[in-house]
């Protein structure tokens, strides 16, 4: 709202400068076309040229008029006679004197005369050794007005009175534009209002009253269209996240029966080798189906903000070490046995998490070892601190971008020298190369992807521990593993 | 075995699948459980129960004629066993809804076999304690009522005695030497036998034996496990029973 009456003082002082702009031009304006008009245009200056022009002839007994002044006097359709200063007779007259012009004039004929008509001839007066020159113009050419004279003190405050106006005329634009614009504020302040409210995705509602009405229901109207489209989407997305739900649900138990089943007759004495090596494989897959429908689940829930997350202090040692202990407690034939690679004097490093889901994270990344390396291989697992392991962090982040120096801008999200916790999960087996881990990195996942492409990344596992990651600040870092296999990191900020 | 007085313990299983109910029913009875009764719903489950009167209950939480959660407080209405639900519902909030109303434990389907059996044994152990206080270990037996280790004196003793403690049990007794737990100790030993075979993490013991944020105990808990090791084990510095996984936790061994 602070850009209305920043708007307001723009258009106010845009006025302003208008009107003096306005003022100076005119008086400019008016000034170039009175000094145009005022040279030899004024009925005075030719009384005067006249009385100039009108001289004696040789005998002395008459006066003949300069060519060039006779000629501009007939063209301007001009009658003078001149007045003896003794006589107060016409002496001299121009050929077309109309006949009703009187020949002799009172000192009160003049007077009046000099200050208005000659038989509503306007007259002007003009000065000759003489006597005094008068000019007849013809009735329709000047309006003559000798009355006004000023008072002195006016003339002599003449700066201060302009001044003055000029301020009292300011005021009252000021005022008018005043009032007139927190009219107009008043019915924008609301519109302006909703606009600014649209974004937040909050219903909005403006009162469609006044000049603005129209624009008012334009924005209820977006409102609702607003509102009945996030509502549509965020039924979508929950009807497709509980559909999930439900798919995983209604397999869970059918699951059950051939997991349940399979590992029976693995341990089934009357069985061979062989057949229990199968039923072994049945249990894997099967688990493998079980854990794909968890991630599933809850994958669906992140992407489409469902799932609640409780984050408290928790120590990343004691969670990650709960879930080697638990995979340890249920590697039915010791295919993956686990190293514990923490150094005993870590024993706590806090971070802002939500256990289950870190948990979760921890577990997928050694489900994927073994999912990875059905022949069996090593799992290591550690836990550390950053600002320890500065420098290979820095490494990893230069291998990630080859050619990029490595800036070290403290950021609490993990990626710069912030401290940070690692659990790092790490096999000796299959591997992975360059280039699979470049695709692994920037290839989008079909539950992210809009489009249907073959360049999709599939496996779930793996999308679930970035999602929980980034849910909790951090990132995840994989790469080749020391010990010859695949490796991943969490980052999280303690 | 040790544990044979829990495989008598009548256990009564709903759920409305029957090819699971014969799973798990199946399950249970190859490992040795001999008292298991099935029910297809809430109503059978309930009348089940008047007759049946089960030690323990497993319960599915969709039933056609209801819900596990209200068929739980039903049955414990007229006697407290304990429940252990197992459903196809991963859902965090019916867990925790499943514990808040008093359920013992919570499994989510699909499952192992070995997982179910760890677990019913685990609660069965738990609530019937009392019932047989003796657990036997390679080297001594441990009465956690008493908070007493039982271990012979073999070894201070020449060849005539040994022979004397076959002869009579009697004498045996008396030969056994009575070796108290602290309470500390007891309960780090508990929450091993409470999860005997399996490893239990340092930060899991330190919990059961310093209570919760347990965290800066870990060299205590070494040392009590010394202690312990001195009083169950015939060799300490040679462990059979009481197992360090290095950096991870300990195992308790049952014979």
């Amino acid at each position: 709202m602070r850009s209305i009456p920043k708007l307001i003082r723009r258009f106010l002082a845009i006025l302003l400068l208008s009107v003096i702009l306005l003022f100076l031009l005119n008086i400019i304006v008016l000034f170039s076309i009175s000094m145009r008009q005022t040279p030899g245009a004024s009925a005075w200056t030719t009384a005067a040229e006249t009385g100039a022009a009108l001289t004696k002839t040789a005998d002395g007994n008459d006066y003949i008029l300069a060519e060039d002044t006779a000629s501009e006097l007939i063209r301007e359709e001009v009658w003078g006679i001149l007045i003896d200063n003794d006589t107060h007779q016409v002496v001299w007259h121009t050929d077309n004197l109309p006949p009703e012009i009187p020949r002799h004039y009172s000192l009160a004929d003049i007077a009046s005369l000099t200050r208005g008509y000659v038989m509503n001839y306007p007259a002007f007066t003009g000065q000759h050794t003489d006597g005094l020159i008068v000019l007849g113009y013809p009735q329709d050419r000047y309006w003559k007005h000798m009355y006004p004279n000023w008072d002195y003190y006016f003339i002599a405050n003449l700066p201060k009175i302009i001044l003055n106006v000029l301020i009292v005329n300011a005021a009252l634009i000021f005022m008018i534009y005043l009032i007139a614009s927190t009219n107009l504020m008043r019915s924008v302040r609301p519109i302006a209002e909703g606009i600014q409210a649209l974004p937040t995705k909050e219903p909005v509602y403006v009162r469609e009253k006044g000049v603005l009405s129209e624009l008012a229901a334009a924005i209820n109207q977006t409102s609702e269209i607003l509102k009945s489209q996030n509502y549509q989407l965020r039924k979508r997305e929950s009807a497709r996240a509980n559909w999930i739900a439900g798919v995983s649900h209604d397999i869970r138990t059918p699951l059950s029966m051939v997991l349940g089943y399979a590992a029976q007759l693995t341990d089934n004495p009357q069985l061979d080798e062989d057949a229990r090596q199968k039923t072994r494989v049945i249990i894997r897959q099967s688990e493998r189906i079980r854990n794909l429908i968890n991630d599933l689940n809850l994958a669906s829930k992140l992407e489409y903000d469902m799932q609640p997350i409780r984050r408290t202090r928790e120590n990343a040692v004691a969670i990650a070490r709960q879930i080697v202990v638990d995979f340890m407690n249920m590697d039915i034939d010791g295919k993956y046995p686990i190293e514990w690679k923490t150094k005993p004097q870590l024993t706590a490093c806090y971070v802002n998490a939500d256990k289950d889901l870190l948990k979760r994270a921890v577990s997928n990344l050694i489900q994927n070892c073994i999912n990875h390396n059905p022949d069996g291989c090593t799992i290591y697992i550690s836990v550390q601190e950053n600002p320890e392991n500065s420098q290979s962090a820095a490494k990893e982040q230069q291998s990630e971008q080859p050619g990029v120096t490595t800036c070290t801008i403290q950021r609490p999200d993990c990626t710069g020298t912030s401290p940070c916790c690692i659990i790092r999960v790490e096999d000796d087996g299959a591997g992975i190369s360059e280039e699979e881990l470049q695709r692994l990195n920037n290839t989008p996942h079909y539950m992210m992807c809009d489009s249907s492409t073959l360049e999709q990344r599939h496996g779930l596992g793996l999308l679930l521990v970035r999602q929980i990651a980034a849910s909790h600040d951090g990132r995840i870092s994989l790469h080749p593993s020391i010990y010859g296999g695949f490796g991943a990191d969490i980052l999280l900020p303690v | 075995m040790t544990l044979e007085y829990l495989k008598n313990k009548r256990i009564l299983l709903v759920d409305d699948e029957p090819g699971l109910r014969g799973m798990v029913a199946s399950i249970l009875k190859e490992e040795g459980f001999s008292h298991i009764h099935t029910a297809g719903s809430v109503q059978e489950a309930l009348s089940a129960a008047s007759t049946f009167d089960p030690e323990l209950a497993i319960l599915d939480v969709m039933l056609p004629d209801g819900d596990g959660f209200s068929l739980m407080e039903q049955l414990k209405r007229n006697e407290d066993y304990p429940v252990l639900f197992l459903t196809a519902r991963g859902e965090d909030e019916d867990k925790f809804r499943g514990f808040g109303l008093g359920a013992d434990d919570y499994m989510v389907k699909p499952f192992l076999p070995k997982e179910l059996v760890f677990r019913v044994t685990a609660i069965l152990r738990r609530t019937y304690k009392d019932e047989n206080p003796l657990v036997s270990l390679k080297h001594c037996r441990i009465d956690f009522e008493r908070a007493e280790v039982l271990k012979s004196r073999r070894i201070e003793h020449g060849k005539q005695n040994e022979t004397d403690e076959s002869d009579s049990p009697d004498r045996q007794k008396s030969l056994e030497e009575c070796i108290s737990l602290t309470a500390k100790e007891h309960a780090i030993l508990l929450a091993l036998y409470r999860n005997a075979g399996r490893i239990v993490t340092i930060d899991a013991l330190c919990e059961a034996a310093w209570g919760d944020n347990p965290y800066g105990y870990e060299n205590s808990l070494m040392a009590h496990i010394r202690r312990i090791r001195e009083k169950i084990e015939e060799n300490p510095s040679k462990p059979v029973s009481l197992i360090t996984i290095k950096g991870l936790g300990y195992k308790l061994i049952v014979t």
